[in-house]
């Protein structure tokens, strides 16, 4: 594609051909007034707004749906595209509704900006406003469609992102409307995005509804704590309350959108019950303590007991969620006690082949490397599930490329997928073999032991499109899932996919749990290995171990093993039977008050600073957007109290940022990169099983306490909804209290009103 | 022989006659000055930094309590500056009644000068009356604005609303009879226009009564003539203006050589001292009592006859009326982000200036395309005044410095601003 | 020589000192201006300026709909909301309205601003404070004070009407 010089506004710019003047212009940055272009949907051209004056023209032309040409002289300001602006201004807000005071999009609102900015300021239609009925659209959004404009923004990003066409227009002209055709809510886990979308007020959050005006917010940048792909997000607040979770925008990573649960679970830190103070169980029974009290205790019974049945009884098991601080200073502090019983990976199964994995299980290409595939194959991968901003970039990748998918169990995709070939776990193995097999057919070169392996093996038509794809595309890809990860067998399944993919040349990537899996094997929070993959001579238990065979105390972070982890039973009993348990917890309920000894009150994800390292090793770091509850204190404020009160080595850090430079160091001077070399087995293993997969918003204990997300359509099939504890609805709203004592007015007449007005606050 | 020492000492902050917290060390040789040396800031509430920190329209409030004796002249200043950088007209009508109540506000803070200036320097009876006839100025300003000081009534393009056509009465009551309520409300039955032409009408008898008690006597001329000389040239230097340039002999005054608003049209002289001294700036003021009353005439009658808008009709930055508001779609929108955000000033600079009651009061704005002031400066005129003191001061008597002070006209609210 | 004659003789015969006692003197026959505050009030105007208050429509809903305008225009920052869809009905409420009367500069610009005419500046100035913390005007303090001087207040503002 050649360029062509264009001059919008005297100024004169270079502009790839086929490009929109707006494209060009905001480029520049010179604004054009808009409300149905986003630079991430499609041209749709209807609201008209960005009419602009083109030479040659007689009448403006949108800006939005005009190609650029050679030469062509763009006026963004002249008399004609005034006129044509304020002309369109005026016709949007004949049907608008005076609602500003009470809309939540009031002080942020492109039609208020817009209208100032380019509109009349006087109205000359007096004739009666059209009134559209509100539709009930789910828990997440609130909808005012008197207010809707039709930029039809949402509309197309149904279709055009999501891949879900919930959203329509039904009626033409003045009769026309938005809404989902039939009632109901919508379902698609990205459905927030269309809050940000929407130009007006006609979309707002509900869980935020009121709550607060733009101008009184102050942002701070932060991560999303609940996916591998480490979503930028920024966190609005507001007197030290979050108020509300929106995007940031990040190319390389979300673009500009974020999923629901992204947007949504902070409510579970602020309207679900806190703790907000130490608390220790005495005789059964639950008390409040301070916290030196609470951690002496702790410290006294980890020594007792590391005294009377020897350390390697006590455990840690952390969130996959938890910042890299916190996984470094938990493993320290397990480490300096003595024990190396550490462990991260909740959900995994199969830790056979642990000592091979790589410095940590990640992709081997960049996020937004993926929307430029010509073929990719899922293996047991559920991404709307469980990365639902990959599915968004893999949808795009199936406008010219192929996606195939080999997966256990049900799964839909909003996009494109053959072969999508679905099998029992018990197959899985078998499925990629054949694949295997496949391509050793194809190829030319492969080891004979190799060959020897899969000799027995016959692959289907299906398993042959898959290898050919994988092998003919130079931009090709396997991911494999999260819930692959969780099959019986998933160190062989790892072995396959790697197999595959030096077999056909494809990139390999695999998907993580939690937003920091990889920070997890960074910071050394696995039995088997020290910070940054320095192998450790002593082998800990590691999740499996701990709570099925059981040990003495443990000390849980962030994390509820029996809702979190894959052996909720076996988690259940050995928590139960164990002596001491330490349970560091934002939250004041959940099944723990019954297994817990301590409680400690730790920051909620908007409260502390930290650092996340997402599945392709980028290191996000963070800081605290408000200050935490009560007596709560960021997490690695308390481990690193508690390392000084067991009078442990290495406790001195003073902020967050000096254990990740410390972790960093380590990372950073490792000389042996590990790739991950996994071991060709002897023999070909068949069959193996998966723990039924967590639905969407029941996979960690932010999503599982924010009720809209429990309401939304995702939560309401949690099949495990009856033992997740049920958060009591609403923000209730305290009524108007009675006046106490109305102000004293000066009482020196009965006649005088003001007087009389002192006498009824006596009354 | 015994050691002699000069002597110093604090004069204020908490003096009455220190005209709020201004504090003077004095060094004195027995009762004569050496050396007077104010010490400000005793009030500074970072005016200047506070409308920096908010949106232009919502700083006109903190105005008023700069120099807290004349309201309406401070907002007027930093209207006018304003206004200069959005370039918007400003209907006629507003531009009189600006310089009508401009003109009200003269009066009522060269009364308090007097009142307070006299009590000083010992004639109490002055000040009971000169507070008598601020009364009806203050029912003036409560009429049109709500408040009888604060006002907050000059806007961007104009001011906030119209004269009032009529003026709140007088009731009836146990403690006042029905004849003598009639007669107090015979000011009161017309409007804002009538109630203060009546004004008008009987001030300049009463200046004449406050000139029979000064003017002439001796006390007053002990007191005040040959004290604190300023020749013309050393107020040029020293920064003076308004009265207190007037009154060595410099004919400067805005409203003749730089006029503003609508003082072109109208018919004033601007009346100068001769000596320098405290007696001739008396004079100086008094005789500006006198034009202000005589403005105030010519501006009630050119508004008696011409009716119109009061406010610019440019809704991007004035908000619209409350009845377009409340049916009217884009006025709803531009009175929400009006109030919330206010406008954005183009960017550039500006000073404006104005003849207030002291002096040349300025601002000076700093823009930067945004809705807050990049910059507000305000040059207030008792700053230079009072920084002055030293050099007037020196040589004379401790019993002097009460009547310099006096005559500065200091208050303090805009020097320490 | 006349001139100086006269001088000498005004001087001391205290011709001006007796001018101005005749000043004092005549005043002393003139009515009085004052009035028996706090019986007696001096006129007000209706656009007067003091203690707020939220009113009510005729319905008795009260008339705020937690807009925050006057919260955002306020120069002092003496305002604050809270705000939430209220249970009852899921309409747009205030929590919280305070407002700080030691913060506030009585400049009516909340009145300016409310879309509804619900925050009102009624003509009530003289008010005094007993205990710590009364200075707070909190939703059902105002409301009280719009409930008792309605009739006031929606004559006032049919007074000013015309010129807002």
């Amino acid at each position: 594609m050649g360029t062509v010089t264009i001059e919008i506004d005297g100024v004169s710019l270079e502009a790839e051909t086929g490009s929109m003047i707006i494209e060009i212009a905001d480029d520049a940055g010179m604004h054009i007034p808009r409300f149905c272009y986003h630079k991430k949907l499609s041209v749709a051209a209807n609201c008209r707004m960005c009419l602009v004056d083109v030479s040659n023209s007689p009448k403006a032309v949108p800006a939005c749906a005009t190609p650029v040409a050679d030469g062509m002289k763009v006026l963004t300001n002249s008399t004609k595209a005034r006129i044509a602006q304020k002309s369109v201004m005026e016709f949007l807000l004949i049907n608008h509704p005076l609602d500003c005071p009470i809309c939540d999009q009031g002080g942020e609102c492109e039609l208020q900006d817009v209208a100032l900015g380019f509109g009349n300021d006087v109205s000359r239609f007096t004739e009666g406003k059209r009134v559209v009925q509100d539709k009930n659209i789910g828990p997440l959004i609130e909808t005012d469609m008197t207010r809707c404009i039709h930029c039809t923004r949402c509309v197309r990003f149904g279709t055009e992102v999501v891949g879900m066409r919930e959203m329509g227009a039904t009626g033409r002209g003045e009769h026309m409307e938005i809404g989902t055709y039939i009632e109901k809510s919508i379902e698609s886990e990205v459905s927030g995005n269309i809050i940000d979308l929407c130009p007006v007020g006609a979309l707002t959050a509900k869980p935020s509804r009121y709550k607060a005006r733009a101008w009184e917010m102050q942002s701070t940048a932060g991560v999303s704590p609940h996916d591998c792909l480490g979503t930028n997000i920024e966190i609005h607040h507001r007197r030290g309350e979050v108020i509300r979770v929106v995007p940031r925008e990040n190319e390389k990573i979300n673009e500009v959108w974020i999923s629901d649960r992204d947007r949504f679970s902070y409510q579970s830190v602020t309207d679900s019950e806190r703790l907000t103070q130490p608390k220790i169980k005495k005789d059964g029974q639950w008390q409040t303590c301070d916290w030196e009290t609470a951690l002496t205790h702790v410290c006294d019974q980890l020594n007792n007991i590391k005294q009377s049945e020897g350390v390697e009884n006590i455990g840690a098991l952390i969130s996959p969620s938890a910042t890299l601080e916190e996984m470094y200073l938990t493993q320290k502090l397990m480490r300096g006690l003595g024990s190396h019983n550490i462990d991260h990976r909740l959900r995994q199964v199969d830790f056979s082949s642990q000592f091979e994995a790589p410095m940590f299980p990640g992709m081997e290409f960049d996020i937004d490397a993926l929307e430029d595939m010509d073929a990719t194959l899922l293996i047991d991968a559920d991404l709307r599930r469980e990365q639902p901003l990959l599915a968004l970039r893999l949808r795009k990748s199936t406008r010219h490329g192929r996606v195939m998918s080999v997966h256990s169990g049900e799964v839909e995709n909003n996009f494109k997928v053959s072969p999508n070939v679905s099998v029992p776990a018990s197959d899985l193995l078998a499925q990629l073999q054949g694949i295997v097999a496949a391509l050793i057919e194809q190829h030319k070169e492969v080891s004979a032991e190799l060959t020897e392996l899969f000799v027995d093996i016959k692959p289907t038509p299906d398993q042959q499109t898959i290898a050919s794809e994988l092998r003919i595309n130079d931009n090709a890809c396997l991911l494999v899932g999260q819930s692959a990860l969780e099959h019986s067998k998933s160190s062989h399944i790892r072995w396959l996919a790697k197999t595959i993919s030096d077999l056909s040349g494809c990139a390999f990537g695999e998907l993580t749990a939690g937003a920091n899996t990889a920070g997890g094997y960074i910071a050394g929070a696995l039995p088997h290995r020290l910070s940054a993959a320095e192998e450790s001579n002593i082998c800990g238990w590691n999740t499996q171990q701990m709570l099925q065979k059981g040990l003495s105390a443990y000390l849980l972070m962030n994390t509820e093993p029996e809702l979190d982890s894959s052996y909720r039973d076996a988690a259940r009993v050995s928590l139960l039977k164990s002596k001491f348990v330490v349970m560091m917890t934002p939250f004041a309920k959940g099944e723990f008050l019954d297994y817990a000894d301590v409680l400690l009150p730790i920051a909620g994800f908007t409260e502390t600073s930290g650092t996340f390292i997402n599945v392709c090793g980028e290191w996000q770091s963070f800081t605290a957007a408000v200050k935490a509850k009560g007596e709560a204190r960021p997490a690695w404020k308390v481990l690193r109290v508690l390392g000084n009160l067991l009078e442990l080595d290495g406790f001195d850090y003073v902020s967050s940022q000096e254990i990740n430079a410390a972790v960093k160091e380590r990372f950073e001077s490792t000389t042996d990169a590990r790739v991950g070399h996994f071991q060709r087995p002897d023999s070909l293993e068949s069959g193996g099983e998966k723990p039924r997969p967590l639905s969407m918003y029941d996979m960690d204990s932010l999503t599982r306490r924010s009720l809209c997300l429990q309401m939304s359509v995702q939560g309401q099939d949690n099949w495990r909804r009856d033992q997740i504890e049920h958060l009591v609805a609403s923000q209730s709203l305290p009524e108007t209290e009675s006046p106490d004592s109305l102000i004293n007015l000066s009482a020196s007449s009965a006649e005088s009103e003001t007087a009389s007005l002192q006498e009824s606050s006596d009354a | 022989m015994a050691e002699i020492r000069n002597y110093t000492m604090n004069f204020g902050p908490v003096h009455p006659a220190a005209h709020g917290v201004l504090r003077l060390v004095l060094e004195l040789d027995g009762e004569v000055i050496q050396r007077a040396d104010p010490h400000i800031g005793l009030l500074h509430r970072a005016t200047e930094k506070l409308a920096e920190s908010k949106p232009y329209n919502q700083s006109i409030g903190y105005m008023d309590r700069l120099d807290y004796v004349s309201m309406m002249c401070n907002e007027h200043g930093y209207v006018l500056a304003m206004e200069k950088l959005l370039g918007i007209e400003v209907p006629k009508r507003a531009q009189y009644i600006r310089v009508m109540f401009s003109e009200v506000t003269r009066i009522l803070n060269h009364l308090l000068w007097l009142g307070a200036h006299g009590l000083d320097i010992g004639a109490m009876t002055m000040f009971l009356y000169c507070f008598r006839d601020r009364e009806p100025l203050m029912d003036a300003y409560e009429a049109v604005s709500g408040a009888r000081m604060h006002a907050t009534y000059f806007r961007p393009g104009g001011v906030y609303r119209d004269l009032p056509d009529t003026m709140p009465q007088y009731q009836a009551s146990k403690w006042r009879s029905e004849k003598n309520a009639e007669q107090l409300n015979q000011a009161r039955s017309g409007s804002l226009l009538d109630f203060l032409w009546d004004f008008t009408e009987t001030f300049p008898d009463h200046i004449d009564d406050y000139e029979t008690l000064l003017t002439e006597n001796r006390i007053w001329k002990q007191r005040t003539v040959g004290v604190g000389v300023v020749s013309p040239e050393r107020a040029f230097q020293l920064g003076f203006s308004g009265p207190m340039l007037r009154g060595s002999g410099v004919a400067w005054d805005l409203r003749k050589t730089q006029p503003y608003e609508v003082y072109d049209e109208l018919d004033f002289d601007i009346p100068i001292g001769r000596n320098g001294d405290c007696y001739d700036r008396y004079l100086v003021r008094m005789e500006e009592l006198r034009q202000s009353n005589k403005i105030i005439k010519q501006c009630i009658q050119w508004l008696k006859n011409n009716p119109g808008p009061v406010i610019a009709e440019n809704y991007k930055v004035v908000p619209p009326s409350r009845a377009a508001m409340k049916d009217d779609m884009e006025a709803l929108i531009h009175h929400f982000k009006l109030f919330t955000e206010g406008f954005c000033v183009p960017e550039g600079e500006a000073y404006a200036a104005v003849e207030h009651p002291k002096g040349e009061f300025g601002v000076y704005l700093v823009s930067d395309g945004a809705n807050k002031p990049y910059r507000v400066k305000i040059r207030a005129p008792g700053f230079a005044h009072l920084a002055a003191m030293d050099e007037v001061a020196r040589g004379h008597m401790l019993a002097d410095v009460v009547a310099l002070i006096g005559t500065m006209d200091i208050v303090f609210g805009e020097i320490d601003r | 020589m006349l001139l100086k004659l006269k001088q000498f003789f005004d001087t001391f015969f205290l011709v001006e000192l007796l001018k101005g006692l005749s000043v004092t003197g005549r005043h002393l026959w003139k009515q009085k201006i004052t009035v028996l505050y706090p019986e007696e009030k001096t006129p007000m105007s209706p656009r007067f300026r003091g203690l707020h208050a939220l009113r009510r429509y005729p319905n008795g809903e009260e008339r705020c709909i937690a807009c925050k305008l006057c919260e955002a225009v306020c120069p002092a920052l003496a305002i604050t909301i809270d705000a939430g869809p209220r249970q009852s009905d899921g309409t747009r409420r205030t929590t919280k309205y305070e407002i700080d009367l030691f913060k506030c500069i009585y400049c009516g610009f909340c009145e300016e601003s409310c879309p509804v005419d619900s925050i009102v500046e009624t003509r009530v100035f003289d008010y005094h404070f007993e205990k710590r913390g009364e200075h707070i005007m909190t939703k059902a303090k105002l409301l009280a004070i719009g409930d008792k001087l309605e009739p006031q207040i929606a004559a006032d503002r049919a007074a000013d009407a015309k010129y807002r």
